[in-house]
């Protein structure tokens, strides 16, 4: 058995071997430039070993030499590709020097076949046999050719090269794979070069022994090629998972992937895609195809789209409707991005799309509640405001600016303000913030300036409004023009108020001789004192101190005739109803005063029952003393038929039910059928000849006016009695 | 009698008018007595006492018109000046029928007053002076014997004696001595005085003819 054979045959093979499988690796990966170079390189290597045995087992000159010439070709190909592979695999090295190698070891190449027997050997003149490995083989021997200088030129350059690129690629990262790879090529292209150049000059007894260098090189390599082979499968897998990870997420929220292959204009979709667009497609579709499965109305958009990102920045975004088999649409959402190549035009886009029907039918069914509120609010006859958690205002309807001439821009925040009358001004913000607070609802009135400048009086409801889950949203609110309303209120008080003034004068006139002897007495003692006066200063011996006390008196009558005459003055004004704190009993004193003549003209006692510290009423003095009058003279005249001494007034105050305060007036006169005690009420009912039937029914309706009551009820004995009740002026209640 | 002083009595239910009233009679030299009601006066009021009441109509209690219906029911004869802040007709009708001696409204002027208070004074005076000339010939003729009665009726009715002699069937001569009794007894000077005694006294001429006839007819 010989070694130099197994060893050359087994390094011959080991190459083979690599090479076919590397070989076979650029065949699935065609873009695996590195493997196919490296199979090259390998295959030249197995090459250059069987060369090399040829070389030391030849028999003959003539068969060594051609073995040598021969062994060129291999020596050729490994150059270039070991330059190939250095550029592709370190990203390195000078491209002229690469070009340089390659030129040289071509030249060389050329040379070997224009001599005879080959580059080395101008002439082989015998065989010597030597000892190697223990083993006889065969050198040559002859006249060395000087143009073999030209091949190992090219294998220094080669040198230079590899030792320039992994300088350059030590400089730019990866060190170890440029050690492995670079360093592996300069120890053994040194070894290489330094045992064939010192054999074939014949300077040592050594065969020509390339191959074994070169495989150090073809294992070096092929280590780092496993290694990345190793590394990519690993990243394969990390990548895999890490797809399916995006492809589960992407899943989940309804993500499908899609590829446009712009070149050969193909498009992929991932399955999901398929499943819902309902076509089972294991082919690519082109994308004239993918216009046509969407809505006519959508495919001149998405076209457009789509060139507005190949000539811009490369983002696609569009929203489109999907034609599904069954005649219903799906609405789709799709983004991607374009890669442009290195000439910038556009090759590929990739993307994501998503389903968006149910938003989009949740959004129609929002634009169409949106756009019903709209018409509701915008033909509603009221004005509509909406404010946020921020109290600002948010809208007002059609009909708000409608009424106030202005802009939604003007009103919206806190602009509506400004048409709010400066005397309701504070009111209105107080009356709004302090509820917005308290998110509480609230109704007030103020004026607002109207497009034409006047201001209306409004009623404006505001109501919080809250979120399903009780989260304060603001408020919403609506306004009605009142003014109209108020001045029925108003002419309607003032008519009232013409009324209870006319009733007063009619009554008046019904008490005037009563008034008038009322008012007699003061003037009858002023008379007569003022009269003994000028009789007494008559006398000759005057009694001045007398006369003194006579004036005293003629002055306290006339500011008593003065009192009556201004308390009938204040029942006759026709002046502003003033509803202000009111002491009831007082009134009351007041009118028994002034009826007093009347009173004991119809021969009627009177008794007065008066709670003590009652609460003040609010209440205008002169209109209940009207309605108390007309009361106390009604009494006298229901007891007109009576037998005198048994003519009984009873007037009490008290609080009734501690909400307002009482005043009841009592009569022991003929009384009213209980059916009719309501009907008393009515304007025109009455029971006397001369009266007019009014007095009761304008008393009733001051009390009304006032927020109090006047009713009626019949005395368990005889004669009825009426109750006034009033509201008890409070600190809110003024 | 003559030597009691006449008094104003003043009832009013209000004391500033009833002080200015008792002062304006005061200041023409009357004497007031003041009542601020009906009852009051009814209470404290000496009936025999001369002069007038100035009367306010409406009071409460008894009031004026009462209080004079009142004194009527008791034999007083005392004038009444109503004194009226309203000075309605009816009540002042109704008054005056019931003899009241003025009636006046309020504010009342002391000229009007005082001479209402006078004239009611005076008239107090001659009631007083007429009943007491009444009770005077009231007192004679009952000095008269039946006979002297019956000749005073027929002499005072116009008869001559002969025409008395003839009805009372007796002679003319003892008419005659009646007769001069009669005048002696009535202290009367003459015929006509006689006639103005009995008149005062309620003996009507007339009424004494009808009985006379009455009594003629019998016959």
């Amino acid at each position: 058995m010989s070694w130099v054979t197994v060893i050359w045959s087994m390094t011959a093979s080991a190459c083979l071997t690599l090479a076919l499988i590397h070989g076979l690796v650029w065949h699935k990966q065609r873009e695996a430039w590195a493997s196919l170079l490296f199979a090259v390189l390998a295959v030249a290597t197995a090459a250059i070993a069987g060369c090399e045995l040829a070389m030391m087992r030849a028999e003959t000159t003539a068969g060594f030499g051609l073995a040598l010439r021969w062994i060129h070709v291999p020596a050729w190909v490994v150059t270039v590709s070991l330059v190939g592979f250095v550029r592709l695999y370190l990203h390195a090295g000078r491209p002229w020097l690469a070009w340089t190698v390659c030129g040289m070891r071509t030249l060389a190449l050329i040379l070997n076949f224009l001599f005879s027997p080959n580059l080395n050997y101008r002439e082989i003149s015998g065989l010597r046999h030597i000892t190697f490995l223990g083993e006889p083989v065969v050198a040559a021997e002859g006249i060395s050719n000087h143009w073999m200088l030209a091949g190992q030129a090219s294998f220094l350059l080669l040198l230079i090269f590899v030792v320039d690129a992994t300088r350059t690629a030590w400089r730019l990262g990866d060190r170890r794979r440029v050690l492995a790879v670079g360093g592996s090529a300069i120890f053994f292209v040194t070894v290489a070069a330094a045992e064939t150049t010192l054999a074939l000059w014949q300077l040592v007894p050594w065969p020509v022994i390339a191959s074994l260098p070169f495989l150090g090189i073809v294992a070096a390599m092929e280590y780092e090629l496993s290694r990345d082979m190793r590394r990519a499968a690993q990243l394969a897998r990390g990548l895999q998972a890490s797809e399916a990870r995006i492809s589960l997420a992407a899943n989940a929220a309804g993500l499908r992937h899609w590829e446009w292959d712009m070149v050969r204009d193909e498009l992929w979709a991932t399955d999901r895609t398929k499943a819902r667009t309902g076509a089972a497609r294991p082919e690519p579709r082109r994308f004239d195809h993918f216009l046509q499965s969407l809505h006519p109305d959508d495919r001149e958009p998405v076209s457009h789209a789509v060139a507005k990102s190949m000539n811009g920045d490369g983002e696609f975004e569009s929203e489109y409707r999907i034609l599904l088999p069954a005649g219903a649409t799906r609405w789709v959402v799709a983004r991607g991005q374009v890669e442009f190549n290195g000439a910038g035009k556009p090759v590929r886009m990739r993307g994501v799309s998503l389903d968006i029907t149910r938003r989009k039918e949740a959004e129609e069914v929002l634009r169409e509640t949106e756009a019903r509120f709209r018409t509701m609010a915008d033909t509603a006859p009221v004005l509509i405001w909406m404010a946020g958690t921020d109290k600002l205002c948010t809208f007002f309807n059609k009909g708000w600016l409608d009424f106030t001439g202005r802009t939604l821009e003007q009103e919206l925040g806190n602009g509506w303000a400004k048409g709010v009358h400066g005397k309701d001004f504070d009111h209105c913000l107080e009356v709004y913030f302090t509820s917005f607070d308290a998110r509480r609802e609230f109704i007030m009135e103020y004026r607002l300036r109207r497009q034409d400048g006047e201001f209306r009086w409004v009623l404006d409801t505001g109501v919080p409004r809250f979120a399903p889950d009780g989260a304060f949203l603001g408020y919403i609110g609506t306004c009605i023009d009142i003014t109209e309303r108020k001045q029925t209120e108003l002419e309607m008080a003032q008519q009232r108020n013409e009324l209870a003034h006319l009733s007063r004068v009619t009554m008046l006139g019904e008490l005037s001789g009563s008034l008038a002897h009322e008012l007699n007495q003061p003037l009858t003692a002023i008379l007569s004192n003022a009269q003994a006066a000028q009789r007494f200063l008559a006398h000759d011996n005057a009694d001045l101190d007398n006369v003194r006390e006579i004036l005293k008196d003629i002055v306290a009558e006339d500011k008593r005739a003065g009192e009556i005459i201004r308390r009938l003055r204040l029942l006759l004004k026709k002046g502003e109803v003033q509803q202000l704190p009111l002491d009831v009993n007082e009134v009351v004193q007041e009118v028994l005063k002034l009826l007093h003549s009347d009173l004991v003209n119809h021969r009627v006692e009177t008794h007065a029952e008066l709670a003590p510290d009652l609460p003040p009423v609010k209440a205008d003095r002169v209109q209940i003393q009207q309605v108390l009058v007309n009361l106390v003279m009604n009494a006298c005249d229901a007891m007109a038929g009576v037998p005198t001494g048994s003519c009984r007034l009873i007037v009490r105050t008290g609080l009734a039910d501690g909400e307002g305060v009482r005043i009841s007036i009592a009569d022991q006169g003929v009384g009213i059928a209980t059916e009719n005690l309501e009907k008393v009420f009515e304007p025109f009912f009455t029971t006397k000849a001369d009266g007019m039937g009014l007095g009761l029914s304008v008393c009733r309706s001051i009390i009304t006016a006032h927020g109090g009551r006047l009713w009626a009820a019949s005395n368990p004995d005889r004669g009825i009695t009426f109750h006034v009740k009033l509201p008890i002026a409070t600190e809110a209640n003024p | 009698m003559s030597t009691i002083r006449p008094t104003v009595f003043i009832v009013d239910d209000e004391p500033a008018v009833l002080k200015s009233l008792a002062r304006l009679l005061h200041s023409a030299g009357l004497a007031v007595e003041t009542f601020p009601s009906s009852q009051d006066f009814l209470n404290h009021h000496i009936p025999n006492t001369p002069g007038c009441l100035v009367l306010d109509v409406s009071m409460p209690g008894l009031n004026g018109l009462e209080l004079q219906k009142t004194l009527a029911a008791k034999g007083s004869a005392v004038p009444i000046i109503f004194l009226t802040g309203h000075g309605d007709i009816p009540m002042s009708v109704q008054a005056m029928k019931r003899g009241a001696a003025d009636f006046l409204t309020k504010p009342v002027d002391d000229d009007d007053l005082l001479k209402a208070v006078r004239a009611a004074i005076e008239k107090d005076r001659a009631g007083r002076r007429a009943r007491a000339d009444v009770a005077d010939i009231e007192q004679r003729l009952a000095t008269l014997t039946p006979r002297e009665r019956e000749v005073l009726e027929h002499v005072v009715s116009g008869l001559m004696n002969k025409q008395i002699a003839a009805r009372l069937g007796t002679v003319e001569k003892t008419i005659k001595v009646h007769r001069s009794r009669v005048m002696e007894k009535m202290k009367a000077q003459s015929l006509v005085e006689l006639v103005h005694l009995t008149e005062k006294a309620g003996i009507g001429g007339k009424q004494s003819v009808i009985s006379h006839q009455q009594s003629a007819a019998r016959i």
